[in-house]
């Protein structure tokens, strides 16, 4: 045991002294930090330019509804010319026309929302159009959603509308949780794989690198205790960075588990560092260049955070995929820090804490081989 | 004379880096995996922007409710259903497998042609509030498309698109074009800063002091080499784009051209990276965590002008946002900025050119101070 805490020591006195490391380490997550702020940005409402050529009222009611759409339009009221030139400018991605003789289309039955759309790519473009459907139903059905299913025997009530069919949503949850608090979750599971990964490959390759391993092979240690301390060192490190982020975002709420949660997402967390100290620690010992460490370190960390759903919900993904997707660790940390953290139960979360142990347990194994071997 | 010993030192440090890479393998290995794993990470991206995977559970199967089906199926690719029952579908939302439930109630087509308005339960995993506006917003769009297809009375009001291109295109072939600009910042950001760290940590650089000819021949022998290796990186990643992804350009020359800039350009800002830090270890993660926030902020997933003016003023900061905008433009023919093409091509080769004449000062600098 003394020679296990020994060795740790020493390689978290060597983490501390490694600035560029921590540093190799904190960049990634830091940038996907960024990221998911600047995209919260882009995600949200699309800019929309409205022309109303027709002063009437039911142009005037049309014209509020879309006004109102917050949600969906960053809105310019605008001539048709000053529209067609923020559109040329690309300072609107559309221009939606109330046309002259709007009143009269109405009265008719036959009226028309002229919109000239920027397609240049369909995710925004379908957002667009989706929110002029909602806007032209609201026109014609201003009661849509306002019907109330009825549940456990009491009967519900049914507006009628035009369209003859109406929703009844139920959510699941009272809140909705904002987009960037949904996306930092993975953010804390980058910086545990980036730490963990580079922390124990590091470790590994300067052994190599300065020569050290040649000491190493003198001391009396057995295989199991060098592995067991490094892969303790390397988790050291990986605390000496998750741990302060984490208290941070807890003090603001960002992460705020419901009751009695607190223990599983932590077992998680543990898990994933677990699992990537011993992979770091079996990568720096096949690798022996930091910078090919390195390299490779924030390779492998970006492929187990995409494909195990980090940036991504793998239900989205093709069959093939999600498949796939069962064989890669993260998957198992992202399902569960998820579950613990934004669903009510903890269904699931046994099973991807026991898939997390069995690979980190495996990658452990091939560790101690591998090094064991090196220093042998 | 001095040029013709310059150019000879050029081509001397060109050989050496290029040898030096030779030895490098697993390095080099990586960086062409590299440049293929940014295509891969932005396409899983893509396929996370539509088709929400919601249950469909189906009541009734008469003709309207097939119409219905349909009218979600063809709502803006916001949903792609899954046909089970409710069971399995509470099963599912509840492990996050899939985000939305939809029921068609049994009495759904004599109700509708009756005249009557039918209540269909919509039951969403609003966990995240981004894709659970999608879904508020597909939901009346597939009821009205449902209405106006079936000519119901009292609907009066039609929506009329007009497109400025005429085609749509689909998020991952957009994505997919702008990733490659930004493969070409990471590879030749690595090799480049790679080029000039590892001149430091073999403390090498101080015999640059001896050399006849100015360091600014030998830095730009090693970049051309670490540009050559870079650009076969990025060419076999523009034909994965090309044959596996099928985005064939529509202006070749403009696509290949713009990639070609890219990488001169991108090796210059990697050595200019690598002379201040001077260490190899954080250059990949530098360049890997620089890269996911240039991405977004240079127009990668929409035009950035979009985004307002401050977003755009940031994306100014990057010659990302050049990149991509010749790029789009070469592979899909799209003007993706309010700057023209070739305005954009000044401003990539004004970028490579600061980039050059910044690497070659600090580096001036560092090898004097030594």
């Amino acid at each position: 045991m003394n020679a296990v805490l020994t060795v740790a020591r020493l390689d978290f006195a060597v983490w501390r002294r490694s600035p560029w490391a921590i540093l190799a380490a904190v960049i990634p997550p830091l940038g996907m930090f960024i990221l998911v702020n600047v995209l919260t940005l882009s995600v949200t409402v699309q800019p929309v330019a409205l022309v109303i050529e027709d002063p009437g009222p039911q142009a005037q009611v049309v014209s509020h509804i879309i006004e109102d759409d917050t949600d969906a339009y960053k809105l310019h009221v605008t001539s048709l010319a000053r529209a067609q030139r923020l559109l040329d400018e690309q300072r609107v991605a559309a221009v939606i026309v109330i046309p002259k003789g709007f009143d009269d289309g109405v009265a008719r039955g036959h009226a028309v929302l002229d919109y000239t759309l920027n397609n240049v790519d369909i995710d925004f473009a379908d957002d667009i159009r989706r929110s002029i459907d909602r806007s032209v139903a609201q026109f014609d059905a201003p009661q849509l959603g306002s019907s109330v299913e009825g549940r456990a025997g009491a009967s519900g009530l049914v507006v009628p509308n035009a369209y003859r069919v109406d929703i009844a949503e139920h959510d699941l949850r009272t809140t909705d949780v904002a987009f960037e608090t949904y996306q930092t979750l993975p953010v804390i599971l980058l910086l545990v794989l980036c730490a963990g990964v580079l922390g124990g490959a590091l470790l590994g390759s300067r052994d190599h690198e300065r020569g050290t391993i040649v000491f190493l092979r003198q001391t009396p240690l057995g295989r199991c205790s060098f592995v067991a301390g490094r892969l303790l060192g390397a988790l050291l490190a990986t605390a000496s960075i998750v741990v302060p982020a984490l208290v941070y975002l807890t003090e603001k709420h960002v992460i705020h588990p419901p009751r009695g949660h607190w223990p599983p997402f932590l077992a998680v967390l543990l898990g994933t560092a677990v699992f990537a100290a011993a992979l770091g620690v079996l990568l720096g010992s096949v690798s022996r260049r930091s910078t090919t460490v390195a390299l490779a370190g924030v390779t492998v960390s970006s492929y187990l955070f995409f494909l195990g759903g980090g940036f991504t919900t793998i239900a989205f993904l093709p069959h093939w995929l999600q498949t796939l997707s069962l064989l890669v660790p993260t998957r198992y940390g992202i399902d569960g820090m998820r579950q613990s953290l934004f669903y009510a139960d903890l269904t699931g979360v046994p099973t991807d804490l026991a898939a997390l142990g069995g690979f980190a347990l495996a990658t452990l194994v091939a560790s101690i081989a591998v090094l064991g071997r090196s220093v042998r | 004379m001095a040029m013709a010993e310059g150019m000879r030192a050029l081509r001397a440090a060109a050989r050496a880096e290029l040898q030096q890479l030779n030895r490098s393998r697993v390095l080099v290995g990586l960086v062409f995996v590299e440049a293929i794993t940014f295509l891969v990470l932005v396409s899983l991206f893509g396929l996370t922007g539509s088709r929400a995977p919601t249950a469909l559970i189906q009541l009734d199967r008469g003709p309207l409710a097939q119409s219905f089906v349909r009218q979600l199926e063809e709502a803006h690719n916001s949903f792609s259903l899954r046909p089970m029952t409710a069971a399995r579908a509470k099963q599912e939302i509840a492990q996050g497998e899939i985000v939305a439930s939809v029921t068609i109630p049994r009495d759904f087509d004599t109700a509708i042609a009756h005249g009557r308005t039918v209540l269909v339960p919509v039951t969403v995993d609003n966990v995240n509030a981004d894709m659970d506006n999608d879904l508020r917003g597909a939901i009346p769009s597939a009821i009205a498309r449902f209405g106006e297809d079936h000519h119901f009375p009292g609907i009066r009001l039609d929506p009329v698109e007009r497109d400025l291109i005429g085609h749509d295109t689909g998020y991952i072939p957009y994505l997919i074009v702008s990733a490659l600009a930004l493969t070409s910042l990471v590879v030749a950001g690595i090799l480049g800063a790679v080029a000039v760290t590892r001149e430091f940590e073999a403390r090498t650089v101080t015999q640059w002091q001896l050399a006849p000819v100015h360091s600014g021949y030998l830095l730009a022998g090693k970049l051309v080499a670490a540009a050559l290796v870079s650009a076969l990186a990025i060419g076999a990643a523009a034909l994965v784009v090309v044959l596996g992804y099928g985005v064939v350009p529509r202006h070749p020359l403009a696509a290949f051209g713009a990639l070609a800039l890219c990488v001169p350009m991108f090796t210059c800002l990697g050595a200019c990276a690598g002379a201040l830090l001077r260490k190899t270890l954080p250059v990949a993660a530098l360049f890997f965590g620089l890269a996911l926030p240039c991405y977004i902020d240079s127009g990668a997933l929409e035009p950035l002008r979009f985004d307002g003016n401050k977003i755009w003023a940031i994306g100014h900061s990057s010659p990302v946002y050049s990149a991509i905008a010749v790029v789009e433009w070469g592979f899909h023919g799209f003007d993706v900025t309010p700057e023209s093409v070739p305005q954009n091509v000044l401003q990539l080769a004004a970028w490579a050119t600061a980039s050059a004449l910044v690497a070659v000062a600090v580096l001036q600098r560092r090898v004097v101070r030594r």
